[in-house]
């Protein structure tokens, strides 16, 4: 039976290919379809077929990584309201722009198990869209976006009241958001989103597991949002770095494991907005990198009942911000005897544990007024901001209340694995001749100096 | 043959030979040889320190090095500028070296030329010595950096080096004793380095000043608009500089850059030229 369908559906190709060919019409995809019969495979043969195809039985379509779909820049690439549909090596073009209609490369509605995999989406409004499909799977995908300002984009993926669906394996470049809402114990592992507004957004989606992303050089890497039991980890958020640029913000998100992952040269390295919620709740931050960013964690004021331990604090301009200076008690910087590494500790390990004999402070002065008067951050590393942290040190009447008191500093870095990341390393050819270029001037100044001068000796 | 004193005229040859005595003179200088070994040193071990962590998946490979050599120059660049350039009038004026120097056929505007020209190269080697050194070092540790900002980080220090030395040659010129020009020009540079950002800083606290006037405010400085020109060049943005930061993009845009560095370049041609005017207006030697 199946297999008569598949041969059915390519004489269909091949047939609507021949007649096609003189007109260069796309194929009526549509029409395969409709005759396929339910549940069968139709293989397409490489080519271009139409799109605004609606998919209302249960069918997998696999198109060899060679067909591809093009909806004309009107309305969906492919529509599916049946269960257990399959799209499967497609190409996947130029959908409608309206964001009324949420055209979508593929949008799912009512379609449970629907399977996207090694598809390419170009020139697309949203991507995949998945409503009510629960325990839908979006793998291996590669997703392009439209060329518009950043308001009228859509989003790469986006997942609406759709339980357990797995996000594996995508790459997501240039949307809006690949935001998850109202679904529960969803799956997100090594997908890379990057160069969107919010890498990757979760508004009330509990319980899923987000690990091994790569969430690079979008305005915001991932945003949390009213989400519980969140598990995140081995994820390299880098290069996240617009107006508001955070690498992770948390709002309102309780239950968060947040660990191992690497957050690098963004402008807020982890921004905590009223996390967790819940009086009886801590949120958990394990064995961390958080480098180069501006602010390495960002606070707003009385955010409590996040406990760090085992992270590693590299470089940040700042190393951790309150926003606008207020009250900032009640996170816990050990655990059970182990602290975290702070670059700028300047203590010191006599016995040899591993441990800082003297707690790790954070009570620069310079920082704080930063954090007050955000203007301030014009003059940050300059001497004369030096010279006031320095003041504070000699006079203790001007030394702010420390933000930040670890019990139990790591003197030595943790071990740091490398994770992968788009960021071009730099060759150092460059830089060296440069600088014998400019020693040799250096050389050929004080040489010209020594020799001899007409009339002059 | 007769040696007319032509004043306002001005011969490249004999500007260019004055220009090498002066270098070679400041050569000679202990203090150039002290502070150029200290620039060349503090930058050396300043890329040192900065750089055994800094490599994460390509991230501030150069940036926090970057940021300490700034931080460098903008201390040291304008103290050597400032009181070599303090020196040479006041100080040749004081031993009588110009009027030794003006018993030749030379004129006024030729010696202050020369001396200026030859004090720029003295600074020169100096500053490229310890970008060089510092950029070897670099490489040596295994570091890398953009050629092209480490470039551009080391000309817009030889310029405000040129621009300092000028403001030197400006204090040296209203003094006659080289003990006040020097005491003159480390208040000058007690002042660009710390007190007028530390001013701009507490009006802007006091006051709430308005992020356009504190960014003009700090701008008029050059050691401001240096850093800013460098931060631009390495950060790729002052965003980072929060709220005034923010307004200097959205207001310039990509015509930054230029006012920076006008900024900087204004600062090297205006108080030169006062200089000389004062100096060639001269009364006695």
């Amino acid at each position: 039976m199946r297999r008569t369908a598949v041969v059915l559906g390519a004489v269909f190709a091949l047939t609507s290919l021949a007649t096609a060919g003189a007109q260069s019409q796309p194929i009526d995809l549509q029409a395969l379809v409709d005759a396929a019969p339910s549940g069968s495979v139709v293989t397409l043969v490489p080519g271009v077929y139409a799109g605004n195809v609606v998919i209302d039985k249960p069918l997998t379509i696999d198109g060899g990584g060679l067909a591809v779909v093009d909806a004309g820049g009107d309305g969906n690439g492919f529509e599916i309201t049946a269960a257990d549909v399959t799209l499967r090596g497609l190409t996947i073009r130029d959908t409608g722009d309206s964001l009324d209609r949420e055209n979508a490369g593929v949008s799912g509605r009512s379609a449970s198990r629907m399977v996207v995999e090694d598809c390419v989406f170009q020139n697309v409004l949203f991507g995949v869209f998945a409503r009510q499909s629960p325990d839908a799977v979006i793998r291996n995908n590669v997703i392009g976006a439209k060329d518009l300002d950043l308001g009228r984009r859509g989003d790469g993926i986006r997942v609406w009241e759709t339980s357990g669906a797995q996000i594996i394996g995508n790459t997501v470049d240039g949307g809006r958001d690949s935001v998850m809402w109202y679904s529960d114990n969803l799956i997100v592992d090594g997908n890379k989103f990057t160069n969107g507004r919010y890498g990757l957004h979760f508004m009330y989606s509990h319980d899923a597991t987000i690990t091994n992303n790569v969430l690079e050089g979008n305005s915001v890497g991932g945003f949390l949002m009213y989400s519980k039991n969140l598990t995140f980890t081995g994820n390299f958020i880098g290069g996240n770095s617009g107006p508001s640029g955070y690498g992770l913000g948390m709002k309102e998100v309780d239950g968060a494991s947040v660990r191992d992952n690497q957050f690098v040269g963004n402008r807020i390295g982890v921004y905590f907005d009223y996390s967790p919620i819940s009086y009886d709740v801590t949120n958990h931050f394990v064995a961390n990198l958080v480098a180069y960013n501006e602010v390495g964690l960002m606070f707003l004021p009385n955010v409590e009942r996040n406990a760090f331990t085992g992270n590693a604090f590299i470089e940040n301009r700042e190393q951790v911000g309150v926003s606008s200076g207020g009250e900032f008690t009640g996170n816990i910087w050990s655990v059970d005897g182990v602290g975290n590494h702070w670059d700028d500790f300047g203590g010191y390990d006599a016995d040899g544990d591993g441990i800082g004999d003297i707690p790790y402070k954070l009570d620069d002065l310079y920082s704080v007024l930063i954090d007050t008067h955000p203007e301030m951050a014009f003059f940050a590393d300059t001497p004369a901001a030096r010279a006031v942290d320095m003041a504070a040190h000699l006079f203790p009447t001007l030394r702010p209340r420390p933000k930040v008191v670890d019990e139990a500093p790591l003197v030595d870095m943790p071990q740091i694995s490398p994770r992968p990341s788009g960021a071009t390393t730099i060759e150092s050819t460059g830089l060296l001749g440069v600088s014998l270029a400019l020693l040799a001037a250096a050389a050929a100044i004080v040489a010209l100096s020594r020799s001899r001068i007409g009339g002059l000796r | 043959m007769t040696v007319a004193v032509a004043r306002p005229q001005i011969e490249a040859g004999t500007v260019v030979t004055i220009a090498r005595k002066e270098l070679r003179d400041s050569v000679r200088n202990k203090w150039f040889w002290l502070y150029a070994i200290a620039f060349a040193g503090l930058a050396g071990v300043l890329t040192t320190l900065a750089l055994p962590s800094a490599r994460v998946a390509g991230y501030g490979a150069f940036g926090r090095s970057a940021s300490s050599l700034v931080a460098l120059v903008q201390l040291i660049v304008p103290l050597m500028g400032l009181t070599l350039g303090a020196q040479a009038l006041a100080g040749q004026q004081e031993r009588g070296t110009i009027r030794f120097l003006m018993s030749h056929p030379i004129s006024r505007s030729e010696a202050f030329i020369g001396m200026y020209l030859g004090l720029a190269a003295a600074l020169s080697a100096a500053i490229a010595a310890g970008f060089g050194s510092a950029g070897v070092i670099t490489v040596m540790r295994g570091g890398a950096a953009d050629a092209g900002s480490f470039a551009r980080i080391a000309i817009l220090s030889w310029i405000l080096a040129a621009a300092m030395l000028g403001v030197g040659m400006l204090v040296s010129a209203f003094t006659s004793r080289s003990g006040v020009a020097s005491g003159s020009a480390l208040f000058v540079w007690l002042g660009l380095v710390f007190l007028g950002d530390l001013g701009v800083m507490g009006t802007a606290l006091a006051t709430d000043l308005p992020v356009g006037a504190l960014f003009f405010s700090a701008v008029a400085n050059p050691v401001e608009a240096f850093r800013l020109a460098t931060l631009t060049s390495f950060e790729g943005s002052l965003d980072v500089l929060g709220p005034a930061g923010t307004y200097a993009v959205d207001s310039f845009g990509s015509a930054l850059d230029a006012l920076l560095i006008s900024v900087l370049i204004l600062w090297v041609i205006v108080p030169v030229t006062i200089a000389w005017y004062r100096f060639t207006r001269g009364k006695d030697l």
